[in-house]
């Protein structure tokens, strides 16, 4: 069985997903936390968007608030016409259900349930029921190259194919969108390519639009486009660097001692430590850098507050 | 319906030993329920054994005494004709009665004593094992008394302190109050004197049970006049109100337990569910679906236990019979089904807290890492 017979591709050309003025604030008062600062941001049927950002610049947040599972403090996010943030409490398991899809970082399959259960599962969810939800898991499983693993409990796959499964079961209710948060973090290299391939290929092929938030350098080569977010907005992606320890990007930013200078060259780094570490490869670019006692990033130095 | 994917169930036996024990829990004390059940039905049918199985549809007394079991009564001699005489009575018969002891060497047994007329039989024992009908200096004992006294039909015991043959064994006449000895109407009147206890009747084809009551009581304004039924279900408050507060703080007590153990399980394994849950929920589960599964789970445990427990029970009751005879269990379906209801109502109680933390865990939760 071809998987057309299953998914309808999609016109290539609407935005299915749809963010204007979004904003999150946890808490209030004192405690408040700005999490999302308004946000814009269309996003296209068949297009991977990846989102990066350094940890706590609002990633999940964003993506929770796009999966209908947080409500924007304000804004509107519209997915296949429909506006979440202007939905009522109660419909939202069912938008989650009918429209959307989810991969986790780790996995999330249900340990009581084999493959072809985890998968059907999500069918019966979204009102697909009996023999028609376990053939449709069937062959899903199959897409993902699974066909071989149907009976199989969670605790008997790989990491990989745990991914492969929710990838599945993601597509369970053939939604328009699939959401995934760090879907390669807990995967070696070469599963975690099978992964950004397989999500690439349900863009591609099936006009979906995928968003993607990620710390994972590789996934870059299957993105349309890359966001960069920080401090809740999204900011130029021109001013991002990579670390050269630790792969992440990083901003490139001058107001903090998180580079190094070597070769006329300046590096930029995601910690104090990798950026120690990097230094004392070379001791040469020590003397570039401030000396500090805490882990914690310096507040600007004087030296360049004042040029 | 079509087919949904069985998550309560699959659930429920991903830890197979965790079922086992809850199941085996629940079922243990509801064993406990079902058999102080059974033992209390047992010694109601025993001591009730003889009015049960009387022909007679009416039971006459001394006015103002309802049962046998510590009682005395004496009626005119010339109530049996009156009763005789009331129009829808087919027949009736005096039956004299007392308590004494039947003994034999050092063991001796509190017993009832009946006198009846072995020609008319009705009032006698419906049934005897062995041996005939008692005639003068004879009585007919109980198989199980008879077994308890190392006795049988031609061996002599003493009863009401006179020394009778043993001429035949009847059945179902011992329980844990005491037994019955049969004698004929002239060797009663031999040891204790003339008169009549009670009298019983039987009704004309046609005639229902209460109507003749009413009949007979209207004839025979100066005696206690009852059905077979009513009076059966006098003589059983006996073990009833010797039994009934034991009765209901062991019930109590085995719901109790019951309860604590589906509780327990279905907490500690919903709390180990809990990420489970949230991925439901993040899938689009809604709170009533997540509950039907939680609840489901409590369902089958209780089910799966109380099935058991029934099993169980009829087999100890098997057990006990063959070991015992003065003693038996009657698994009555009235009490399993009062046990099953009761064993549900446990089960949604012991569902409601874990309910509780299925219902506050937040879909957004399983974006966050497991930890
Ligand atoms: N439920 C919450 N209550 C209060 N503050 C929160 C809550 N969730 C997130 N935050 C805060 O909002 C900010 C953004 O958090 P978020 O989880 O979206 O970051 P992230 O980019 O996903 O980080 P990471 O890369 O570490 O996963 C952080 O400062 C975080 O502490
Ligand atoms: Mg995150
Ligand atoms: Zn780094």
């Amino acid at each position: 069985m071809t998987m057309t017979a299953i998914i309808d591709p999609r016109t290539a050309s609407a935005a299915s997903i749809t963010v204007r003025g979004l904003n999150k604030t946890y808490g209030e008062g004192d405690l408040a936390v700005h999490a999302v600062r308004d946000i814009d941001l269309d996003i296209k049927a068949g297009e991977v968007v990846l989102v990066m950002g350094p940890s706590g610049s609002g990633k999940t947040t964003l993506l929770l608030m796009l999966g209908a599972m947080l409500r924007p403090t304000s804004g509107a996010v519209t997915i296949d016409g429909i506006d979440l943030a202007a939905a009522p409490e109660r419909l939202l398991p069912k938008l989650r259900a009918r429209h959307l899809g989810f991969v986790f970082q780790d996995f999330n399959l249900l340990g009581a349930l084999n493959a072809v259960e985890n998968v059907e599962i999500a069918c019966n969810l979204a009102g697909v029921v009996g023999n028609a939800a376990h053939e449709r898991s069937r062959a899903l499983l199959e897409r993902v190259g699974l066909g071989q693993r149907l009976r199989f409990r969670p605790d008997q796959l790989s990491g990989g194919e745990k991914q492969r499964v929710s990838v599945a079961r993601a597509l369970a209710n053939d939604p328009a969108v699939i959401l995934a948060d760090e879907p390669t973090a807990n995967l070696d290299s070469s599963h975690g390519h099978d992964i950004a391939r397989l999500l690439r290929h349900l863009a591609t092929d099936d006009g979906r639009s995928v968003v993607i938030v990620s710390h994972d350098e590789r996934l870059k080569e299957i993105a349309d486009r890359v966001l960069w977010l920080e401090d809740g907005g999204f900011r130029e992606l021109s001013n991002m660097a990579t670390d050269p320890i630790c792969g992440m990007s990083v901003t490139a930013d001058p107001n903090t001692t998180l580079h190094a200078h070597r070769d006329g060259q300046t590096w930029w780094f995601c910690s104090t430590a990798c950026r120690n570490e990097f230094t004392s490869r070379d001791p040469e670019a020590a003397a570039d850098v401030p000396h500090e006692t805490s882990g914690e990033p310096d507040p600007p130095h004087d030296e360049r507050t004042a040029r | 319906m079509p087919r949904r994917v069985p998550l309560a169930r699959r659930q429920l036996l991903q830890d197979r030993r965790r079922a086992v024990l809850a199941v085996a829990g629940v079922a243990a004390a509801l064993v406990l329920v079902l058999v102080l059940n059974g033992v209390f039905a047992g010694a109601t049918r025993q001591v009730t054994a003889y009015i049960d199985t009387s022909p007679a549809d009416v039971f006459v007394a001394q006015a103002g005494v309802r049962t046998m079991h510590m009682s005395i009564t004496a009626l005119p001699d010339d109530t049996v004709a009156r009763v005789r005489s009331v129009d829808g009575v087919a027949w009736a018969e005096p039956l004299r009665y007392t308590t004494g002891v039947v003994t034999k060497g050092d063991r001796s047994i509190i017993t009832y004593v009946f006198g009846y007329d072995t020609q008319a039989g009705v009032a006698g024992p419906r049934e005897l094992s062995s041996g005939s009908a008692p005639g003068a200096g004879e009585a007919v004992v109980d198989e199980s008394a008879a077994s308890e006294l190392a006795i049988g039909v031609g061996d002599t015991v003493e009863i009401l302190g006179t020394p009778l043959r043993v001429s035949g064994l009847s059945v179902n006449g011992t329980n844990i109050v005491n037994t019955t000895v049969f004698l004929d109407t002239e060797q009663f009147t031999a040891l204790r004197g003339p008169g009549t206890n009670y009298v019983l009747a039987g009704a004309r084809a046609g005639v229902g049970a209460d109507e003749l009551a009413s009949r007979i009581a209207a004839a025979v304004p100066d005696a206690t006049v009852q059905t077979r039924a009513a009076f059966s279900d006098q003589e059983s408050r006996i073990v009833r109100d010797m039994a009934t507060d034991i009765m209901s703080i062991m019930t109590i007590i085995g719901f109790l337990i019951a309860l604590a153990v589906v509780a327990l399980t279905l907490f500690t394994s919903t709390l180990a569910k809990l990420r489970d849950f949230g991925v439901v929920k993040a899938l689009g589960g809604t709170n009533p679906r997540l509950a039907k599964d939680v609840v489901a789970q409590a369902i089958w445990t209780i089910a799966l236990a109380a099935a058991t427990a029934f099993v169980l029970s009829l087999g100890l009751g098997a057990a006990l019979a063959a070991l015992t005879p003065n003693i038996r269990i009657v698994i009555e379906p009235v009490s399993v089904a009062r046990t099953a209801a009761g064993a549900l109502v446990i089960g949604l109680i012991a569902a409601a807290i874990p309910l509780r933390r299925v219902v506050r865990i937040d879909p957004a939760s399983v974006f966050r890492s497991a930890q």
